[in-house]
C-alpha cells in the first residue's frame, strides 16, 4: 500500500535510480554508461515493436504509386485526403509504420531520468560522472561545458539521421519540417542535464542501427495477396452513414471491396491483425 | 473541466510529440482525437475513451478513419 501512496514520478525516479544503481554499482559502469545501458535496455524491450514499424514501413513503400493518385485526387482537401488514404490503408491490410504506443512507452523513462539528474546534481553520487572526457558531468545542464556543444551537434545529426529512417510520411514537405525541428528543439534541449541528451542520441543511435540492419536482414514482407482476401464477407451495399461510404477508388482492386461502415471493417480487421 | 484535458494534449503535442517525427496511424491522430473526446464527451469519459485509443495505436492494429462519435 505503500507503494500506491507515493506520487507517480517519484516511485518512476525511484525505479530508474535502482535500476542506474544496478549498473553502477554491480556492472562497475560510470553513471554516463549506466545511462547508455539503460537506454539500450529500454530499446530492447522495445525491439518487437519497432522491427514490426520498419516492416510495415516497407509494406508501405510498395504502395506509394497508388497513395500518390490518391493524395493528388483529392489535393484540395486535406482532410478528405487523409480519410481516403486511411481507406486504402485498410482496404490492403497497410499497416501504417507509425504508431504512438512505442513513442509513448518512451515518456515515463524520460521523465523517471530526468528526476534522477536533477537529483543527482543537487545531492551528487559517489563516483565518476564524466563522459568520454568531453563531459565533466551528466548531471549538469548540457551547455555548461564545450564538450556539451559537441553532444548537442551530434544529438542534431542523430536525430535526423533517425528522423530519415523511421518517418513514416512520403511527403517531402512534412519529412523536411521533420528534418528541421531538432534544429529549434537544440535550444530547449539545451537546458536539460548532459545525460539526457545523452539518452537521446543513444536511442536515436539505436533507432538508426536497427533500421540498417533490419532493412539488411530481414526478407522484405511478400506483398499482401489481394485476391485471397476478396472472398472476405462481402460489405453491406446499403449504408452511407458517415457520407464516407460510396467514395470512388483510385484503386482497381480497392473498388472491389467497396469501404463498408468504418467502424465496423476496422474492427474486424483489427482482431484478424492480432491473431 | 474538459479544458485541463486540452490543455495537457496540447502541452504534450509542444513538448514530446514534436520530438517525434511520428505520424500517427489513425485519422484523426490520437491527440486530435483526445481533444475531440474531451470536448465531446468530457474529462472523465473524454480521457477513458482518450486512453483506449492510445493503446489501439499499437503495431499490431490496421488504424484508419476512426472520429470520436
Amino acid at each position: 500500500m505503500i507503494i500506491f501512496s507515493t506520487p507517480i514520478i517519484g516511485q518512476l525516479e525511484t525505479i530508474m535510480r535502482h535500476v542506474l544503481d544496478w549498473f553502477h554499482g554491480t556492472l562497475n559502469l560510470p553513471w554516463a554508461w549506466a545511462i547508455v545501458a539503460t537506454t539500450v535496455v529500454v530499446r530492447i524491450i522495445l525491439v518487437p515493436l519497432t522491427v514490426k514499424q520498419i516492416h510495415s514501413m516497407q509494406n508501405l513503400q510498395r504502395y506509394a504509386p497508388q497513395m500518390k493518385e490518391i493524395q493528388k485526387k483529392y489535393k484540395a482537401d486535406k482532410q478528405k485526403q487523409n480519410e481516403e488514404l486511411m481507406k486504402f490503408y485498410r482496404e490492403n491490410q497497410i499497416n501504417p509504420a507509425a504508431s504512438c504506443l512505442p513513442m509513448l512507452v518512451q515518456i515515463p523513462v524520460f521523465i523517471a531520468l530526468y528526476y534522477s539528474l536533477r537529483q543527482f546534481a543537487k545531492h551528487p553520487p559517489g563516483g565518476d560522472l564524466s563522459f568520454l572526457h568531453f563531459i565533466p558531468s551528466i548531471a549538469a545542464h548540457t551547455t555548461t561545458h564545450w564538450g556539451g556543444y559537441i553532444l548537442l551537434v551530434i544529438y542534431v545529426a542523430s536525430q535526423m539521421a533517425s528522423t530519415l529512417y523511421m518517418s513514416a510520411t512520403a511527403d517531402k514537405t512534412q519529412r523536411i519540417l521533420f528534418m528541421i525541428m531538432p534544429l529549434f528543439f537544440v535550444f530547449v534541449i539545451a537546458r536539460f542535464p548532459a545525460g539526457l541528451v545523452l539518452y537521446w542520441v543513444t536511442t536515436n543511435l539505436w533507432t538508426v542501427g536497427q533500421g540498417l540492419i533490419t532493412r539488411r536482414l530481414m526478407p522484405k514482407t511478400p506483398p499482401p495477396d489481394l485476391f485471397k482476401r476478396s472472398s472476405r464477407t462481402p460489405p453491406k451495399p446499403k449504408e452511407d452513414g458517415d457520407g464516407n461510404g460510396a467514395q470512388p477508388q483510385a484503386e482497381p482492386q480497392a473498388a472491389a471491396r467497396p469501404a463498408g461502415q468504418p467502424r465496423k471493417v476496422r474492427r474486424k480487421k483489427g482482431r484478424a491483425g492480432r491473431r | 473541466m474538459y479544458r485541463f484535458g486540452v490543455a495537457a494534449v496540447w502541452l504534450y503535442r509542444v513538448t514530446w510529440g514534436a520530438l517525434f517525427p511520428t505520424t500517427c496511424k489513425y485519422h484523426p491522430s490520437c491527440s486530435q482525437y483526445a481533444i475531440d473526446a474531451l470536448r465531446q464527451k468530457g474529462l472523465v469519459r473524454g480521457s477513458l475513451l482518450a486512453g483506449w485509443r492510445l493503446l489501439r495505436c499499437n503495431p499490431w492494429s490496421h488504424g484508419g478513419f476512426d472520429p470520436v462519435r
